[in-house]
């Protein structure tokens, strides 16, 4: 059954002003798939064009050029109501005026829905989401994580093909957070619908989706189920947008020493040299004497050495993070600044000399001009 | 921010030895000094008020002069309230008069809630209407024409008497119910006067968040549905404001009904009062209590809307 995929193909999204002349071009040709049943989460940082993606599948914003279908059928000039969709906000955006149970059977109401059917649906999703206690109140009357549940449930008596999410958690308090994040989830294993969920937030992006497409500037960077994102960002974007702390990126050049590859990083002196090892070997053969950024995870900088070919690098801490079970260590090799999460209940202290194994194997190489990964 | 200045420091370098204030005693001056302002300023509002009460009991036709009148008469309210009594015209003979108005005064009255309420209505769905379309909707020479709103405001609509004069005249000849000295011409003038509530409720609007419209138009609200459903009624405070506004406006607007509305039964209050004062001689007593009298309808127009007034009716749909 494909009756939930959605579809965007070249899509583009230009703003413009009163008169009608250009603005802004915010989405500047996307494609991306989305199959049925699938969580499909929008994420980069403020400004990139999520929400404008999103509201275009909504219809609620015009499309410039391009198309959008949804379970086989273009919908670029259908109106909301008629697309299957429902949309839950960031400000929650209930009407105010209404109790809880009008704003959940608003929909319904003017869908013109028998009153059986009606107060059937929203007693039940009332009650599955905790709400049934509260239906006689208006929205001023619950807290925030209530609020959202109510838009929450808003969208799901609409019984939606597609469920479109634009940052519905940002406004909770962390703890919240983490409830509804999970909450969401399982109401996506429940009713098994599409979910395009967008936010800004790395961390909801690869707890939550089955697929995370990462955009920066209105195009996408790079679509992928969240480990492949994480092992194998297919650009420096991804590479330092998501994981946290961050990859540790490098500016340098690859040459020649004592018959191996070695990189350096670009300085003056006391540079932070790391002699290649393993696999890697091979794509930086094609950039010897150019410039790379070698990016590397805080985790692949370890005390021990584990399986797989290693390079120990002589280092002092900067500044460590106890975390208990681990710690993030802030270290310096040369003129190198390295983020380590080192495992185990150690802690350093400043000036501490450590001698950390980096892993070849989990090394990043990637194209100054492009940005691309070399692989 | 981190020294504190301990009254012994300073007084210990001023070297003056006067008496330091507690802070309750402070505390104390100050809520003083404010009430002290606050009864002046309610003595200021109050005084006129209360000289227009007295005038109306007053027995005669003078200026106002001591608050409490030492003589009390209704003769005023009679007359106002079309009630006949006895005058005496001559102290020397003792000679009396019924006296009545030709026109009863409570007649004007009614005229001007009349007026006053129809266009107050229309006036909140005119800009009601005009400000959804200024506030949410875009068109070519949006800005241009909110811009020319707002200039057109900034002259007094006496300044188009005139054109007023010869538009009514020139529908006068077409459509006879809505010439001059007709009150649905009066009314039609009045309905021009929307620039300004235009922008109050236009700003209202702005306040809201368009996603609660986007929500409804995704739950299947059609625009108009949108905007009787969600907007008015999370607007109702400024709708009630823009009508009190309106209201208590064209329940004093004297130009323009003067020169609108020639015969006596078609008067307003404010028309009819101001016909007491003649050059000759001034009828203060009757223009105090008709007067009076037009401060009754604003008085219940407020209480009836005043709960509409209150904050707080859009928090809770939406976050910030
Ligand atoms: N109505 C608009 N007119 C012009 N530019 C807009 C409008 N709405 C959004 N933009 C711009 O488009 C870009 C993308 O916006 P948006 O999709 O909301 O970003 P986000 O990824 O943070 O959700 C931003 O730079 C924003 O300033
Ligand atoms: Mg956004």
């Amino acid at each position: 059954m494909s009756e939930g995929a959605v579809e965007i193909k070249d899509l583009v999204k230009t703003y413009v002003d009163d008169r009608g002349r250009p603005t802004f071009t915010a989405v500047k040709n996307i494609n991306l798939h989305i199959d049925n049943g699938e969580f499909m989460v929008l994420v980069g940082p403020s400004g990139c064009g999520k929400s404008t993606t999103l509201r275009m599948i909504a219809g609620l914003e015009k499309i410039t050029a391009g198309s959008i279908s949804i379970g086989g059928r273009v919908v670029n000039d259908m109106e909301p109501k008629d697309r299957g969709i429902a949309m839950v906000f960031q400000n929650y955006a209930l009407y105010p005026h209404m109790t809880i149970y009008n704003n959940m059977a608003f929909g319904l109401q003017l869908a013109k829905k028998k009153k059986d059917f009606i107060s059937d649906t929203v007693g039940r999703t009332a009650k599955a989401l905790g709400l049934n206690q509260m239906l006689e109140r208006k929205p001023q009357a619950l807290s925030g994580g209530q609020r959202q549940r109510v838009a929450l449930g808003r969208a799901i008596v609409r019984s939606p093909i597609v469920f479109l999410f634009d940052e519905p958690l940002s406004n909770l308090d962390a703890k919240m957070r983490v409830q509804m994040r999970s909450e969401i989830s399982r109401l996506h294993g429940q009713l098994g619908s599409t979910m395009i969920y967008v936010t800004h937030d790395q961390v909801e992006a690869m707890t939550m989706g089955d697929r995370i497409c990462v955009m920066r500037d209105g195009l996408i960077m790079q679509v992928a189920d969240p480990l492949t994102l994480y092992r194998q960002p297919a650009n420096l974007f991804v590479a330092g947008f998501i994981g946290s702390p961050p990859m540790n990126l490098l500016r340098g050049k690859i040459y020649r020493k004592d018959g191996g590859l070695a990189f350096t990083e670009n300085s003056e002196k006391n540079a932070l040299t790391v002699p290649l090892a393993g696999p890697i070997q091979d794509l930086a053969n094609r950039y010897v004497d150019k410039e790379v950024v070698f990016g590397v995870r805080p985790e692949h900088l370890s005390e021990e050495v584990k399986n797989g070919s290693h390079v120990t690098l002589k280092s002092t801490v900067d500044i460590a993070e106890p975390m208990g079970s681990e710690s993030l260590v802030y270290l310096k090799a040369g003129t190198g600044n390295l983020i380590a999460r080192i495992a185990g209940e150690h802690l350093f202290h400043m000036g501490q000399e450590v001698a950390v194994q980096l892993n070849m194997d989990k090394i990043h190489l990637f194209d100054v001009e492009t940005e691309e990964v070399v692989h | 921010m981190t020294t504190v200045q301990t009254p012994r420091k300073e007084e210990s370098q001023t070297g003056t030895v006067r008496k330091r204030l507690t802070p309750t005693q402070k505390i104390a001056i100050r809520k003083v000094l404010a009430h002290a302002f606050l009864i002046g300023f309610i003595i200021l509002v109050l005084v006129p008020f209360i000289m227009v009460i007295s005038a109306s009991f007053r027995k005669g036709n003078f200026a106002p002069s001591e608050l409490i009148p030492d003589k009390i008469s209704l003769e005023h309210w009679k007359f106002v309230l079309g009630i006949p009594y006895q005058e005496v015209v001559n102290p020397a003979t003792g000679e009396t008069r019924i006296v009545k108005a030709a026109t009863p005064p409570l007649l004007w009255f009614w005229n001007s809630i009349k007026v006053s309420f129809i266009a107050s209505a229309g006036i909140i769905f005119l800009s009601g209407s005009a400000a959804y379309g200024f506030a949410r909707l875009y068109f070519k020479f949006r800005s241009a024409t909110l811009g020319t709103l707002l200039i057109l405001q900034m002259f007094p609509m006496v300044l188009a008497l005139v054109a007023f004069y010869v538009i009514l005249d020139f529908t006068g000849q077409y459509i006879p119910w809505l010439g001059l000295n007709t009150q649905p011409g009066l009314i039609m003038i009045y309905l021009g006067g929307i620039s300004s509530y235009i922008w109050m409720i236009k700003g209202y609007f702005e306040t809201i968040p368009p996603s609660m419209e986007e929500s409804a138009r995704i739950d299947g609200a059609t625009q108009f549905q949108t905007f009787i459903r969600i907007l008015l009624p999370i607007s109702a405070p400024i709708f009630a404001v823009v009508f009190i506004l309106a209201f208590i406006g064209y329940m004093s607007e004297y130009p323009v009904a003067s020169v609108v509305l020639q015969s006596s039964d078609n008067w307003t209050l404010a028309v009819g009062a101001n016909s007491f004062l003649y050059e000759q001689e001034k009828l203060w007593g009757r223009f105090s209590a008709l007067a009076v009298l037009s401060g009754v309808p604003i008085t219940v127009i407020f209480l009836l809307c005043q709960r509409f007034i209150v904050g707080g009716l859009v928090s809770g749909g939406v976050k910030e």
